[in-house]
């Protein structure tokens, strides 16, 4: 890249989860944008704000109704967004290797999605694109700077000893941490602009893949319930009980 | 009959439920308490693009029909507890946007339009006068043309968002003998020499919304901010009044759900004499009394801003929604203080302040008396 140029594209993969805010009570599922997807897209826009990129391609996989993350995603200020229509539930490797195809297809200059969804908090799919098209990755990422032209991103990374930073070249796979930013809300003006982007639908077979589940999924199971706590009428009664019941002291 | 939302509108209406909750979610005691406006709240609805919804795009809005409008601002009534800020809205929406949308020139529009509608301006409307509320048309507020600009005297009262407006929609007459064929109104901004603000003015419900008098001593206007033609004054108030009243109450609805689902859930937690109390059926009937309120004023509402879609008159239907939802409104304010007993008269439990917001719905555009008169005249008395 010469002197000045922006990273021509980037895309971010996001994936459509169960409203985590909705609460217990609610009575219909929501569908959401995965919050780590959500701070992918932000820091996308906030690039191309910058004038670091130009293009930003949202992708998903999912049946029809994801469409209307995808047009969230699109509200928000994304340029396109292509969906992969597949409707079984995927494992971690399958949609690497879906995502692999879309990004040989597109050969964005950087990928930058959530580090995990929250609905099976896998984390993994990064890091198996990264290991599938052989390019370095950072993950858990809170902050992202272009160095040397855009040949290169400094990323610094969360780890549960502090803050790491470190030097990729790209292109690169980068995964958003929760600190990284702020997501926008959608607007009404650009969920009107968004009506008239394009979404383009595709299919493994369009894409060359064919994708097996690895893992299968024997069962699911809600967690105990817990027995109600009691009300201790003093501290010197509280005491006793961690106690003798507790045995904690 | 379809009372089904289409795929569009529940988008849009869901983006502003989600963006209420979200974003205006905040705590109102302490700028009830202080009579402060929330500068911040009002640029992100102007950014969201609630100001606009119903303004074409060429000027900056949304180009909403005006059902989807007022059930986008149902949702901020129903997420967002500050009814002041949504009475500056309102004002700001119906007493202003709407006067220079429907009989600005072009170049008004232009250059108002897009401000008002992304919240940079924010809009007022200068009717009432100390000696002229409901019988209106009888105002004293002057204009006299000199040259290119006419030359305004007087004073007007209860001003909202006077304080803080940067155009205000003025209503004057040229000559006093002919009456209504005498008004005009004009677009004045808020630097114009000889435009003076009072301080703002306290008030014992919507506080978070500023009100001012507004005085004008040889206020110079130039002619090109003359908004419709000499002598439409009183046709152009009676149209705005007319989209004013229809609409300014959605957000009530949006309130009362509010106020309906947190007394539901009051009734539930409440234990008195070993049972929750909803299960007495004096409380009970009370809650099936706000339901009952709830839904009436919200098909009033829609039933209203449909006809208007339809492009049907609905002078009578917007007094009718106005009337009944002001009544409603209150009531349930009423109710909802009376089901949490002493704790509904304690400040920190919100719903007296809900009343005290509540009753200005039934004094403000056009008192509740005016509206039966309007409604008595369309049925032939």
């Amino acid at each position: 890249m010469t002197q000045g140029q922006s990273v021509e594209k980037i895309l971010v993969p996001f994936k459509s989860v169960p409203d985590p805010y909705a609460g217990a009570a609610a009575s219909t599922s929501k569908s959401v944008i995965n919050p780590f997807d959500e701070i992918a897209i932000e820091e996308a826009l906030q690039i191309r704000e910058r004038g670091e990129a130009t293009e930003i391609v949202g992708v998903t996989i999912g049946a029809p109704a994801v469409d209307e993350q995808i047009r969230a995603a699109l509200a928000m200020g994304i340029d396109r967004a292509v969906r992969i229509d597949d409707a079984r539930a995927l494992d971690p490797y399958a949609v690497a290797r879906i995502l692999r195809a879309l990004v040989e297809k597109e050969s964005p200059q950087v990928v930058i999605m959530g580090k995990q969804a929250v609905d099976d908090d896998s984390n993994q799919v990064g890091q198996m694109l990264a290991g599938l098209l052989g390019w370095p990755q950072a993950t858990f990422v809170s902050k992202i700077e272009f160095l040397e032209n855009k040949t290169r991103a400094r990323c610094t990374r969360e780890t549960d000893g502090g803050l790491e930073i470190v030097a990729i070249n790209l292109p690169a796979i980068i995964t958003t941490d929760l600190r990284l930013n702020e997501p926008r809300y959608v607007s009404l003006p650009g969920l009107m602009k968004a009506r008239r982007k394009p979404i383009e639908t595709l299919t493994c077979e369009q894409l060359g893949v064919t994708v097996r589940p690895m893992t299968t999924t024997l069962s699911t199971s809600s967690p105990t319930r817990r027995a109600a706590g009691t009300r201790v009428g003093s501290v010197e009664e509280l005491m006793a009980k961690l106690k003798q019941e507790a045995k904690v002291l | 009959m379809d009372f089904a939302w289409s795929e569009q509108q529940r988008e849009l209406l869901d983006a502003v439920g989600r963006f209420a909750s979200k974003q205006l979610d905040y705590d109102v005691i302490a700028n009830d308490r202080d009579a402060v406006f929330n500068h911040d709240a009002w640029k992100k609805c102007g950014e969201f693009g609630i100001h606009g919804l119903p303004v074409p795009a060429e000027y900056g809005g949304l180009g909403m029909d005006p059902l989807t409008t007022v059930a986008a601002l149902e949702r901020l009534g129903y997420a967002c507890k500050d009814n002041g800020l949504l009475f500056s809205i309102n004002a700001h929406m119906w007493t202003a946007i709407i006067p220079v949308l429907s009989n600005g020139t072009e170049a008004q529009k232009k250059k108002y339009l897009p401000g008002l509608c992304n919240g940079t301006l924010i809009g007022g409307n200068a009717m009432s006068e100390p000696n002229s509320g409901s019988d209106a048309f009888s105002l004293s507020t002057t204009a006299v043309k000199k040259g290119s600009t006419y030359i305004l005297n007087g004073s007007k009262i209860f001003v909202t968002n006077g304080p803080i407006a940067d155009l205000l929609v003025v209503f004057v007459t040229m000559d006093k003998a002919r009456g209504a064929d005498g008004l005009c109104a004009f677009l004045v901004e808020k630097d114009s020499p000889g435009l003076d603000v009072s301080k703002k003015i306290e008030k014992m419900g919507v506080r978070t919304s500023p009100m001012a008098e507004v005085f004008f001593t040889d206020c110079a206007v130039p002619e090109e901010n003359l908004l419709g033609k000499e002598g439409a004054g009183s046709f152009m108030f009676t149209k705005s009044m007319t989209w004013e009243r229809g609409c300014i109450l959605a957000s009530a609805v949006g309130s009362m759900q509010r106020l309906l689902e947190t007394s539901i859930r009051y009734a539930k937690e409440r234990r008195q004499g070993g049972q929750s109390i909803g299960k007495f059926q004096r409380v009970a009937d009370k809650i099936v009394n706000m339901k009952l309120r709830v839904q009436s004023a919200r098909h009033m509402l829609y039933h209203c801003a449909w006809l208007r879609g339809q492009r049907e008159p609905v002078y009578m239907e917007a007094a009718m929604a106005k009337l009944h939802i002001s009544d409603c409104w209150v009531k349930c304010c009423e109710d909802a203080i009376q089901i949490r007993g002493g704790y509904g008269f304690m400040v920190e439990y919100e719903v007296e302040r809900e009343l005290r917001d509540a009753i200005g719905s039934k004094l403000y555009s056009g008192t509740s008396e005016i509206q039966r008169s309007i409604i008595a005249s369309w049925l032939g008395l």
